[in-house]
């Protein structure tokens, strides 16, 4: 356990999908060395094969005594899919005067599997019961990870200050026996290092006072980011307080730190001749129960409690932080905490780059003198 | 056909006079410089001996597909020479492996054939040898490792950002472009190369200090199904040195094919590597010591004192994670450490598994100096017909041989 733990909330009743937050982190972290095939951060369809195929199927976790289960290593061409690219080079040389013209842009291979193979397929018969909603996925930076257990190495390491969950370059040598642990799939094999790497949780952004790549680019506000123990913040108000933000699959035993808000009234079935089912719900309990564990009922409780109240009375603190009126309440990125660690540690603080999401458990907001955006 | 036929004869009448034996003498030669497998130099003079390698199952790793692929692991033989110059010593090994697996391109889970040996820091004391899975607290090891890499690019590029960038992100257009990632080919690392210091499972460190001189190759052959590994170092260095010149040294290979990586791999016992002239008595009778003992009586008191905590290849009823895996302790341990192990098992506190992994089964206790503590109590109380009847037991815990 870390000294304190960094978390993030994404609200699913407010992902459309887009997976502009799948493109900031790739442009940020993943589109070069080794790792174009990776998605530290990806949206996947629930229900679906997922990424990498069929993750939940892939074993690692730990069972209810503790102990650590075995897993599968995913491959890359049949299971996280590979990237491909465009034949840029051949279009200069292209005849379009030819008999047989080839022209235009064409993946330079023909790829047989990738994430997202089966965006918005979903289950269900439309226009009956047929559903889905975007599932976004990161690193859980756990509390009980199940890629630190695994390591022989001892080459991965959970932050004492913020409880990211980091490997250590220097001491992995590409045992792969993380990937193995991880129940979610989200520690990847550089093949061009031989090395483990994985989402960051954007640590270096964080330091300097921005928020994850994939939670600032968000259009629809769905990620709040924050420290669980500062109850100012609004991940510690939809964890602790409301409790309508939950882990996903509990049941891996490894305390993930991702917490998601379950997909609340879904829209009603319709019977055989196009009638609405009333108090029907698309997205079936079980579901979500399977993802969120038994605590996804009171949860929706709760929403739908809320909901009610601020309809009547016009107020609820719960509906106004899913609202996600201002990033600047959304992140709560506890500046003057950073800058103490780092100077116990004999190193120099980073400057700020913004100082809208300073705010923290240890840095009030009237300690901010200016606001100030750098190019 | 005739051809092949005398080349091959001639080839085991010069070099490959193949003995058994846990000592190998090393065999003077003018120079190793510039020294790589297959070198007449080694064909004319080196003298092989077969040396046994056993698969290391003290630890179950947490692999799915490697656990049901090396669940009946047997042995391998290698045969392993020593050269020396007077300045440097080469240790040579070549064993057979039918698939020649070398990790290249852009794949998750694929693993190289590979190939490494370990040094003991000293063997000033031969009955305490370090802990054969790369050593123990005090009783430090030096690891050259060698795998069959294509390329391989090390994280932080040596500190050059320019070549860490996508292609596409360059300014470059096709022959500039093709210049570009010339310029990154070069700096990958042709060789997979590595000299590592250890005192004990999880505490092995990479020496990227350049404080270590050594050199390594490896190369495969066809035609007999065999790879070739050598590791050249210096006599004495900071990291091993020889005791009355001889070393204490261990081989390692790993096979592709099986999912090899870390310790799923096959390890030799402690050899004595004998340098021209010298004798060290002491080391070579711990490292070639059969206990004489009743080996039934030996597996009826190991039923009773041991087999609750361990398993071996009889016994399988201990949890799983409980204590260390003695499946194959005969074909890596020497008779020296089993019956310090009996007798004192805080004298060598095997790491194990992480201690997060499976939590209700600590292997030893840690105080605040880091220093471990088993939590096997002490089995001094045994007498010693006692505990040589199960050392002769355990000796016989091992794979079969693959013939």
């Amino acid at each position: 356990m870390s000294k304190r733990q960094l978390a993030m909330v994404m609200d699913l009743n407010k992902c459309i999908g887009c997976q502009t937050c799948t493109v900031a982190c790739k442009t940020q972290w993943t589109n070069r060395n080794g790792r174009e095939y990776m998605y530290w951060n990806n949206v996947e369809t629930y229900p679906g094969t997922g990424y990498p195929k069929n993750w939940m199927e892939l074993g690692g976790g730990f069972d209810a005594a503790g102990d650590l289960q075995p897993g599968i290593i995913p491959n890359i061409e049949a299971d996280y899919g590979v990237p491909w690219d465009y034949n840029y080079d051949s279009l200069a040389e292209q005849n379009l005067l030819s008999d047989d013209p080839t022209p235009g842009i064409r993946p330079d291979q023909s790829p047989t599997w990738g994430p997202n193979w089966d965006e918005d397929q979903g289950a269900g018969n439309f226009p009956m019961d047929n559903y889905f909603f975007y599932l976004p996925r990161i690193c859980n930076h756990c509390s009980n990870p199940g890629c630190l257990s695994a390591c022989p190495r001892d080459a991965i390491f959970k932050r004492e200050e913020d409880g990211v969950v980091l490997v250590d370059l220097d001491r992995c040598q590409g045992y792969r026996f993380c990937i193995a642990g991880c129940p979610y799939k989200k520690i990847y094999f550089n093949p061009k290092i031989s090395k483990s790497e994985k989402c960051i949780l954007c640590f270096p952004r964080i330091e300097q006072g921005l928020p994850p790549a994939c939670a600032q680019s968000c259009v629809g506000r769905i990620r709040f980011v924050g420290f669980l123990d500062d109850e100012e913040s609004q991940v510690y108000k939809l964890v602790h307080k409301y409790k309508v933000a939950l882990p996903l699959r509990p049941d891996y035993g490894t305390q993930p730190n991702v917490y998601y808000v379950p997909p609340v009234d879904t829209p009603p079935k319709f019977d055989e001749n196009g009638k609405v089912i009333e108090g029907s719900d698309r997205i079936p309990m079980e579901e979500l129960e399977k993802l969120f564990g038994p605590a996804v009922h009171d949860a929706i409780k709760t929403i739908k409690a809320e909901r009610e109240k601020r309809k009547k009375t016009g107020e609820s603190e719960l509906m106004d932080i899913l609202i996600a009126y201002q990033h600047k309440d959304m992140f709560r990125l506890d500046h003057n905490y950073y800058a103490e660690v780092a100077k116990k540690k004999g190193m120099q603080p980073l400057p700020l780059v913004d100082e809208r999401y300073v705010a923290g458990k240890y840095t009030k907001p009237s300690s901010i003198s200016h606001f100030k955006v750098h190019a | 056909m005739r051809r092949v036929v005398q080349f091959a004869a001639a080839l085991s009448l010069t070099a490959s006079a193949v003995m058994a034996g846990t000592v190998i003498d090393a065999v003077k030669v003018k120079s190793l410089d510039g020294l790589k497998c297959g070198a007449k130099v080694i064909k004319k003079n080196a003298k092989f001996y077969k040396v046994e390698v056993y698969p290391q199952t003290t630890l179950h790793m947490n692999d799915k597909k490697a656990n049901e692929i090396n669940k009946n692991a047997k042995a391998k033989v290698v045969e392993v020479a020593a050269l020396t110059d007077g300045k440097q010593i080469a240790i040579i090994t070549r064993w057979p492996d039918k698939s020649k697996d070398i990790f290249s391109g852009y794949k998750s889970d694929i693993y190289p054939d590979g190939y490494a040996v370990q040094f003991a820091s000293d063997a000033n004391d031969p009955a305490k040898l370090p802990y054969i899975g790369m050593g123990s607290d005090g009783r430090p090891v030096a690891i050259y490792l060698r795998k069959a890499y294509e390329i391989v690019y090390e994280p932080n590029g040596n500190g050059d950002v320019a070549h860490q960038v996508n292609p596409h992100n360059t300014n470059y257009f096709g022959k500039e472009l093709k210049k570009f990632e010339k310029e990154v080919q070069k700096r990958g690392l042709k060789a997979y190369q590595k000299a590592f210091v250890s005192e004990g499972f999880r505490s092995m460190t990479e020496i990227k200090d350049n404080s270590v001189n050594y050199r390594t190759d490896m190369h495969y052959v066809d035609k007999k199904g065999m790879w070739g590994g050598m590791v050249i170092r210096p006599l004495s260095d900071e990291y091993a040195k020889p005791t009355k010149g001889e070393y204490a040294v261990a081989i390692a290979v790993w096979d592709g094919k099986e999912l090899h990586r870390d310790g799923l791999k096959r390890l030799s016992s402690w050899v004595a590597v004998r340098l021209p002239g010298a004798n060290n008595e002491a080391l070579e009778k711990v490292v070639t010591e059969k206990v004489k003992g009743d080996v039934a009586n030996g597996k009826k008191q190991f039923e009773a004192n041991c087999a609750s905590c361990h398993n071996d290849r009889n016994f399988r009823n201990a949890p799983l994670y409980m204590a260390p895996d003695l499946s194959n302790i005969g074909g890596q341990a020497t008779a020296a450490y089993i019956k310090e192990s009996i007798l004192d098992p805080n004298a060598v506190v095997v790491p194990g598994y992480n201690r997060n992994a499976h939590p209700n089964f600590s292997w030893y206790t840690v105080d605040k100096n880091g220093h471990r503590t088993s939590t096997m109590p002490p089995f001094s109380f045994l007498d010693q017909k006692t505990i040589d009847d199960i050392v002769a037991y355990l000796q016989t815990q091992k794979a079969e041989v693959e013939k």
